[in-house]
């Protein structure tokens, strides 16, 4: 686990520098990865997961139902997109305009009805429990790809570690591949800055200025001091591996979202998830093999203490049209064009869904509630046939016609497209039972 | 140098005030001194803010002097945020607030004002309070999951507007300003939301999806007299009456992306005011009636912006 949580109130344990340096020497890092000898030539040279943590409306996105009830329907126009006979809802013109460089799932479902264990399934393909805890596709693609540069293979965009309120999602990392293949967590905030939950001890800190390694090891130094003792060795793991990761020169160049014009910039949006998405492409660029990228560190929205995340269980189509959509209609777009425009989607597997869907009839909040039975997904690039619509739902939404399409089998596709086939993750133990969705291909 | 219709502060003032580089923010007071002395409408729009941050929600207050909107610097604590349109500085309506406050509105004469309020999980209740911030009355929601939206209030202070939902429907209710007295003035399938008083106080406008996509209706205060006012593809949200009671402004959808409309109050004459690829939204009419303040994505930053419709 690279991620340290918040360690801002932890009192001095009196580390030394030299001690410090000492125990991290000790430590193997996902860093050091050489990867499997089992997988066999990826169509997805990389792997990018953006996920809409806490569960958009399909509805009133990617599926709506014109022509059902009111109390179904929702307050939304709908407009065609690229693909004949598909509309997406008014509030999202931009990407339904790029909807020939994509396809789509209308017939997911799951099993798993809430944040905590609807996030591990996503993001797994398996439930927390039982234990142990199955390892998120990135880390599968982590262990099996190995380092392809400079850079650690598995990178995760959020604030810190994904939670739901004060609970971490099981399935954030390496699980039965052990916390080697755990993501290394990167922030970014809507100016571009970037932020590295594993030195967030160091206040002012920004990779991008560390020039003087004497000056950041005095800076490591004095942050080590402050954490006390039996947390002293993971911390330092964690510290390590992003000390390493500042004075790594690809990550800086990876990093500095300033070398971006600010045409490229704007066209992203200055928010959260539009310098994130910016971000993520970069690390693509570098060659880092999977970047999970988070609309929100938790789920909730109109929570206090917390960004607002897809979860609309009140306010749902005001959050949509004010908020979330026209947010990621910008940055998703944004991502697909320069995707294409620097020649990195046929090697780059794209993939965009949340752990569940929305309730179709809304509720007396006149918003939406967890709706397991029925979402969508977007997938694009890598090997991925695009232009079309795979299965779809019922007239109200509430239910695939046809086959269902689960969390495995999404995992599944993304570990045969990243090219780690049956017998790779049989060796590795890992995605058992899947299926791959040969509709997509 | 200073403005014709407002004196600047002094820059070292400036500096006390916003803490951010000076170039940039002389920049914005000198655009801003020039929309506000000479209004050039081949100049326009005008750029009210430079930080690009997101916001929503302008409103004036004393007058046309300041404007008050929601500030997402921090998305766990969207604040409310007040723009004094002289110099351009600004500051935190209330001074370290514990809990997330947005969708502010202003009495026509300054004298109350509202706001919602994060007040638990899922929970939005409405704050209200007089001229010099002191609460006067917090309205809660119901149990459970449960807000208020798009507070507004009479200008005579009588009555307090907002959009609630129950049973599955979302309607615009009235009540004192204490929220009791409540009373249901739309009783409709959909969303109603975004009421607006008239200046008088005897007309609202909002916007409801009871006959498919939002349009804009009109209503006597009292909920009767019920009149559609647009019929577009897309939505049609926030209306506001200009204060001098003829014209409305809203946003729209119906080009492709949503963009600032004018219309006259009884639904005539729609005209586009802003042309851009990107989302302008929230208008708010100024006081004279001939000018619209407004959110723009313009290059992908959040600011206010101005934009002149004539008389």
């Amino acid at each position: 686990m690279l991620n340290i949580g918040s360690f801002k109130t932890q009192t001095c344990g009196g580390l030394s520098r030299r001690s410090f340096l000492q125990l991290a020497g000790s430590v193997p890092l996902a860093m050091g990865l050489g990867g499997t000898a089992f997988a066999s030539a990826p169509r997805a040279k990389s792997v990018l997961f953006v996920f809409l943590w806490g569960a958009p409306s399909h509805l009133d996105t990617c599926d709506p139902k014109p022509d059902a009830p009111a109390e179904y329907r929702g307050p939304f126009s709908v407009i065609p997109t690229r693909t004949p006979g598909v509309h997406f809802t008014e509030l999202l013109p931009r990407i339904a305009s790029r909807s020939d460089r994509f396809s789509l799932i209308r017939t997911h479902a799951t099993t798993a009805p809430g944040h905590p264990d609807g996030g591990t399934v996503a993001l797994t393909g398996f439930p927390e429990l039982p234990v142990p805890v199955q390892p998120n596709f990135g880390s599968i693609v982590a262990k099996a790809r190995g380092n392809q540069g400079a850079l650690p293979p598995f990178f995760s965009i959020t604030s810190g570690m994904l939670a739901d309120a004060g609970r971490r999602i099981e399935g954030y990392g390496g699980g039965t591949l052990s916390q080697a293949v755990d993501p290394f967590l990167v922030g970014c905030s809507a100016s571009g800055e970037i932020k590295l939950p594993a030195l967030q001890l160091l206040d002012h800190l920004n990779p991008l200025r560390i020039q003087d390694r004497r000056q950041l090891l005095t800076q490591l130094d004095t942050a080590t001091r402050q954490v006390e003792n039996e947390q002293q060795r993971g911390w330092t793991r964690n510290m390590k591996s992003g000390y390493d990761l500042l004075l790594n020169p690809v990550a800086r160049k990876a990093f500095d979202l300033t070398s971006e014009s600010e045409k490229t910039r704007a066209r992203y949006g200055y928010t959260t998830f539009g310098q994130s998405s910016l971000l993520a492409l970069r690390l693509v660029e570098a060659g880092v093999p999977y970047v999970q990228l988070n609309y929100s560190r938790h789920p909730e929205a109109l929570n206090p203490g917390f960004e607002l995340g897809w979860d609309t269980h009140i306010y749902n189509f005001e959050l949509l049209q004010d908020q979330h959509c026209p947010t990621l209609d910008r940055a998703f777009s944004a991502l697909l064009d320069d995707l294409y425009d620097r020649g990195l989607i046929k090697d780059t597997l794209v993939v965009m869904m949340g752990e569940f869907g929305r309730t179709p009839k809304i509720t007396p909040n006149a918003a939406r509630d967890h709706w397991p039975l029925c979402y969508f997904s977007i997938w694009a690039g890598g090997g991925v046939n695009p232009g079309r619509v795979i299965g779809t739902s019922d007239k109200l939404g509430e239910s695939p016609l046809g086959d269902l399409v689960s969390p495995l089998m999404v995992g599944t596709t993304i570990a045969h497209l990243a090219g780690i086939d049956t017998q790779a993750r049989a060796e590795m133990n890992v995605l058992s039972g899947g299926k791959v969705i040969d509709a997509l291909l | 140098m200073h403005c014709s219709n407002f004196p600047l502060r002094q820059p070292a003032a400036i500096k006390v005030h916003v803490g951010r580089n000076h170039r940039e923010l002389l920049s914005a007071v000198l655009v801003l001194c020039s929309f506000i002395a000479a209004p050039a409408v081949a100049d326009e729009p005008v750029r009210l803010t430079n930080d690009g941050r997101q916001k929503s929600s302008p409103v004036f207050r004393n007058g046309d002097k300041e404007l008050v909107y929601t500030d997402f610097a921090d998305a766990t604590l969207f604040q409310l945020r007040r723009l004094v349109l002289a110099d351009g500085t600004t500051e935190h309506l209330h001074s370290q607030p514990t809990s997330a406050e947005f969708e502010p509105a202003w009495s026509a004469d300054g004298e109350v004002y509202a706001h919602l309020k994060l007040r638990g999980v899922l929970s939005i209740g409405i704050v209200v309070r007089d001229r010099q911030g002191t609460t006067l009355h917090e309205i809660a929601p119901g149990g459970g999951f449960n807000g208020y939206r798009s507070p507004a209030i009479a200008p005579d202070h009588s009555r307090l507007l907002f959009s609630y939902a129950e049973r599955g429907s979302q309607q615009i209710w009235s009540s004192q300003l204490n929220g009791e007295d409540r009373k249901p003035l739309t009783e409709t399938t959909g969303i109603n939301n975004w009421p607006a008083f008239s200046r008088d106080g005897r007309q609202i406008v909002f916007s409801s999806s009871r006959d498919d996509d939002f349009e804009v209706y009109s209503m006597n205060s009292d909920g009767s007299a019920v009149r559609r006012l647009t019929n577009s593809p897309g939505q049609d949200i926030r209306p506001r009456f200009s204060p001098d009671g003829k014209r409305i402004a809203f946003t729209s959808h119906r080009d492709g992306n949503a963009e600032i409309y004018v219309m006259d109050s009884d639904g005539s004459n729609p005209r586009r005011i802003t042309v851009t690829p990107d989302r302008d939204d929230y208008p708010e009419w100024f006081p004279d009636s001939h000018r619209i303040v407004y959110v723009s994505e313009t290059g992908g930053r959040h600011d206010l912006y101005a934009v002149t419709v004539g008389p």
